[in-house]
Parts: structure tokens; sequence; C-alpha cells
């Protein structure tokens, strides 16, 4: 957190550049007045001035300081407001808020990442982080949906991420439009395409990120699948406003996804009530 | 030499009389330092207002003010950040010394420092104003139809949390000293304290006794269940119809939330002027609908009985369980402001028998 005095009060951020990444979704290049350091996983809060505040995870690298990227889907008033900044406005920004991924114990091991819709904002964050230390995970897996091939964010850079030799890389859109010719990937739901990997599941680390239909029907095939509930990583986003655990709206069972989350392994909240809706 | 002893254990103890001429000295003296609430009685009401001068309307003793303590701490609305500045607004507050407070206000502020203080981040807004501040606490001298502390395990008295305790005795109080700051200020002004008699002892533990059992009373009378007896209501009720059956009448209105010296949530609202930034807190409540709602439009407790598990959940299955303490002080300030009277001791009796 940047400013311990205040941890209410947002630092002067000046958008850099707005990319227009679907017809609902887009990324603003900010450059906050102080540096704010994160962790992949770990959110921020966006003020819009007269608009108000909403949380978001970082999409860009961790290690770019000075610059951040944020992704954001148009959904609510604050994200109305945010969609219609322009090169040059100012933002405020609180954080980093929270636990991102503990990449440090995933050294040595297989991981398996999925995502969906939006999802694949926070988790282009991660991948970058797990592309800078590539020699420290044995194999990576990244299954990416959208629902269909116009949503699919960041496509052009992930077409890219399929040419690694560090990577096992499969997308699939739940619904192939009509018009398009160039779709040559899977058609159907996130988890037609969690078949056939080959990993040590009792040992390998499964991350999601999604909507919250799409991380539980995840969730159910990591578990089918075998991995171990406290090596399944979930980004549970909820009503995230104070970030500090004390305005009460993000509960979680015993714990606030603000402070104790976003990212919480399985074995911490499935036997809490309310955690999918 | 047998008063003696006495006399030096009462010393020992932190115990001093004083008179109420003197106990009025004493605030007109803090003045000076401090912003000085006293409660006052109107039409049967009880309130805190600011100590202006020795007058019949302040009452010591009687029972908890009609408003909780935390509204002095964690304003009801109040700004906490200003066009992108690091410092706190408002930083030229003064400290507060409250007096007449009572042993379930204390409680609830037990609640209110976890949260604000303990809970990895400090709050820099409710830190400043509670660090400077200064708690005169009093003993109840009566009990209202309402009360059932003794089943959250407190007394109609204030035994910790208290910087000097008053106990009304005849024409004046014993003063139990509760923390150093309490110890240099009885130091201060020791010509306003005496000793302790052995009478006004007597006296102090007659009237505690006397409230005790009127609290005692209103528990039996309302079946309340004592809290040895909660552990474990919510998970074993969470799917009962109790939720529902009790949330029938609820109108949302929030003020169960409000008068609760324990309920600590907020929201943070900006006000809506684009050319400059400006964030207030202001208290929220977990009974209304979109509370937990997320943007998307995803809602975890999209149904009113819900949010009325939730609020039971949070204060007797979410705190018991990371601050080891019930957010519930038995002051019954919600019994009575329930307009669709849904009555927390009823509730508490229906969930330890499983009803």
């Amino acid at each position: 957190m940047n400013k311990p005095n205040n941890p209410y009060s947002p630092i002067e951020t000046e958008v850099l550049d707005v990319i227009t990444e679907t017809s609902n979704i887009k990324t603003l290049r900010l450059k906050p007045r102080e540096q704010i350091t994160f962790a992949s996983g770990q959110f921020i809060e966006l003020t819009v001035p007269g608009a108000g505040e909403a949380p978001f995870t970082p999409s860009s690298n961790p290690l770019v300081k000075d610059i951040m990227e944020v992704t954001i889907m148009k959904v609510g008033k604050v994200t109305e407001k945010i969609h219609s900044l322009k090169k040059g406005d100012v933002v405020g920004l609180r954080g980093p808020l929270g636990k991102g991924y503990p990449i440090d114990t995933f050294k040595g091991r297989e991981i398996l990442v999925v995502g969906g819709g939006c999802g694949l904002a926070p988790l282009r964050s991660l991948m970058y982080e797990l592309f800078n230390r590539s020699g420290d995970f044995k194999k990576v897996f990244y299954r990416g949906g959208c629902k269909t091939s116009k949503d699919f964010l960041y496509r052009k850079e992930i077409e890219r991420w399929s040419k690694r030799k560090d990577l096992n890389l499969r997308l699939t859109v739940d619904k192939k439009d009509e018009d398009d010719t160039d779709w040559k990937e899977n058609v159907g739901v996130v988890t037609t395409i969690m078949d056939g990997i080959d990993m040590d599941f009792k040992r390998g680390i499964a991350v999601c990120c999604g909507p919250p239909i799409a991380m539980k029907y995840a969730t159910m095939k990591f578990l089918d699948m075998g991995f171990r509930d406290e090596n399944i990583y979930l980004s549970m986003e909820k009503n995230m406003s104070c970030g500090i655990g004390k305005c009460g709206h993000c509960r979680i069972g015993t714990y606030y996804a603000c402070k104790d989350g976003p990212v919480f392994t399985y074995d911490k909240i499935k036997n809490f009530h309310e955690i999918w809706d | 030499m047998k008063h003696q002893k006495i006399q030096t254990d009462l010393n020992k103890r932190g115990l001093h009389y004083i008179s109420r001429n003197s106990l009025f000295k004493l605030l007109e003296a803090l003045k000076t330092d401090y912003e000085v609430f006293v409660p006052v009685k109107k039409n049967e009401r009880r309130f805190y207002k600011k100590y202006i001068q020795p007058s019949d309307d302040i009452v010591i003793g009687e029972v908890r003010p009609f408003e909780p303590l935390k509204l002095f701490f964690s304003r009801a609305r109040e700004i906490v950040a200003k066009d992108f500045a690091p410092d706190i607004p408002h930083a030229q507050d003064r400290p507060l010394a409250i007096v007449g407070v009572k042993a379930c206000d204390l409680k609830g502020m037990k609640v209110q420092d976890h949260v604000f203080l303990d809970h990895d981040y400090r709050d820099p807004f409710y830190a400043k104003n509670r660090e400077q501040n200064l708690i005169i606490s009093s003993d109840c001298t009566i009990a209202i139809e309402t009360c059932f502390c003794l089943s959250l395990g407190l007394k109609p008295y204030a035994e910790e949390g208290f910087d000097i305790n008053l106990s009304e005795v005849d024409d004046g109080f014993i003063a139990e000293i509760g923390s150093q700051k309490g110890e240099m200020l009885a130091k201060k002004y020791s010509h306003l304290f005496q000793n302790a008699a052995e009478h006004h002892q007597e006296k102090r533990e007659l009237i505690r006794k006397g409230v005790v059992k009127e609290v005692e009373n209103s528990i039996k009378k309302n079946e309340v269940p004592s809290q040895d007896l909660f552990k474990g209501i919510i998970e074993r009720n969470f799917e009962s119809d109790i939720w529902a059956d009790e949330a029938k009448t609820c109108v949302e209105c929030g003020a169960c939330n409000v008068i609760c010296p324990t309920c600590h949530c907020f929201l943070l609202y900006d006000q809506k002027d684009e050319k400059k930034m400006e964030r207030l807190r202001i208290w929220d409540s977990c009974m209304i609908k979109d509370f937990a709602r997320v943007a998307g439009g995803a809602n975890p407790r999209g149904k009113l009985w819900m949010r009325l598990r939730n609020r039971f959940e949070k204060k007797f299955d979410f705190f018991p369980k990371t601050a080891d303490i019930y957010a519930c002080t038995g002051c019954g300030r919600c019994i009575p402001a329930c307009p669709a009277k849904i009555d927390i001791r009823k509730v508490l009796k229906r969930l330890v028998n499983n009803e």
C-alpha cells in the first residue's frame, strides 16, 4: 500500500493510452505519480473523479514498474465512465491490495492456467510473470476460452504465445461466429479443452480466473483430474471496496476477499457457502 | 488496624471517591484539553451532549444512552480523501472525553478496535480519535426491559476498557482507575478525589447486585439464551427456515445496523463532481440488497432472508472465529429500533433451540 498514512486516498495517475480490445473491453495504460509495485493477482482500486472507485487486477507485467495496464469490461457505472476516458485524463489508483499468486512456491512444478472471458486479463499478468521466470517451472499449460472469437482478449498476442516452447496452449470459444472463417481452434466451453493434459496432477498447480460459472466448472474439473485442493488457485473477486478488510462488503466465510485474497486456494474456501454466487 | 488495611486495599485497586460537585469541577477542567460529552436525559431517553456546565439533566448512572459509542469514532459520514492529497482531512479535531459510557458500549468498542486498529491495516481516522480519547465509564444503576448484557458474559458495570469508571453511591461516585491515563488524571486533580470509604464500597456492591438481578429477570422473562450455547448456532441452522420466517416482516431499513455498537461496515462514496476528487465514508447496512452485489450483477445474498442470516453470521460466527468475540453486546438497541419487530433475543433463542 503506497499511502500508509491514508489508505483511502488514491495516487494521482495519468492515462497514457486507451486501447480498444473488444466491443466492450478496453485496456488503460496508466502512469501513477508514485510507483506502484504489485505481484500478479494483487488488485488495485481505480478512481474516476466524479464517478467513483472500482477494483481491478492489473493485466501488465509486474516487472514493468512505472506503467501499469488494466483491462476493463464495461459493466457498471464506473466502468462506463472508464470507457469514455482519453489519453491525458487524470484518474486515481490505490494499491496494491490483497494477496496474489505465491509464485515462489510454484518453482519446479507443472502449472495449468485456465481462464475465461475477462478473466484472461489478470492471467496475462500471471503469464508474463511465468515467462519472466521461465526456467523455474517444469511445464506450463494455458487453456483460454471466450464466448466468441470477437470477445477474445489479446488474441494476437496469445497466438504469438502458441509459438513458445515453454508453453502448451489451447484456446476455445463457446460459439463460433458465422462470419468468422479464421477460427481454427476448439469450439465448446473451456472444460472441453482440459482433457488430455499430461502432467503430474498430484503435485501440479492449477490456476483459474473467469466468470463465477467458469470457475465453478473448472474447479470441478481440476478435482476430477486429481489436483489437490491446496494447489488450486482461484481468483475470488467480490465487491471489494475499501481494500483493507474494514468496510465489510467482500466477506467470504471467515475471510475478506480484499485482504485475505482475492487469490485463494480451494481448500481455504470450499466449505463456505455463497462462493460461486 | 483492620480499617486501615481495607483502606490500603481500596487505594491499591485504584478506588477513590469523588463528589458530584467535584466531578463537575473535573469535567470543567477537562474542557481545556478535551471536547467533553456527557449523557443527558430527556423524555425518558438518554443521549450524549457536549458538556457546558452542571445541570440536572446530566445522568451519569442509569442505563446506556440511545446512541452507540461508535459514532464518536467512525462518524456516520465523513470525508476521508480529497484531491489525491496524502494527508488526513479534518486533522484539527480535538480529543474527546466521553463520560457515562456503559459496559455494553465498551464491548462494542472492542469489536470496533479489532476492525479498525488490530486488523492488518490501521484506519488513521479511527486510530487518531480513539488513541486521544478519554473514557470515563459508569455503572448502570437501572436496567431496561431490553437489556441482556449478562447473556453475552458482560456485567452492567465496566470491568475493562475505561480510564476511570464511576459507580454512583450516595451523593457522589466511587472512581476506579482503569489505565495509566486515568491514573495521571487522578494525580493531577488529586484535590478533587478522596479516599473511597468501606461503606461506599458496600453501597456499590449492593447497587451492582440489584442491577444484575434486574437484568437477570429480563433475560428470564424473554428466555434469552446464554452465549455458552452460541457455538455452532449459525452452521447448524444455515439451511433453516428460521431466516425466511424472521425476515418476513423486514423492510430493509438498516436501523439495526446503524444503532448497533458493533456494526462497522461502510461505503466509500465519491462526490459526483468531475473537477475535484472527494471521498466520503458513510455507514452502510448489510441488510440492503446491493451490499455484496458486484458490478457484473452477481449477488451472493440476493434474497432478504440471506442478508438477515448474514447479519447473524457476521456477529455469531465470523467474529468469534476471527477475533474470539461475539459481536453483540446485549445492549438491546436493535429491538425497539426495528419497525418489523425482529427481536434478536428471540432469533437467538430459536437458533439455540433449532426451532
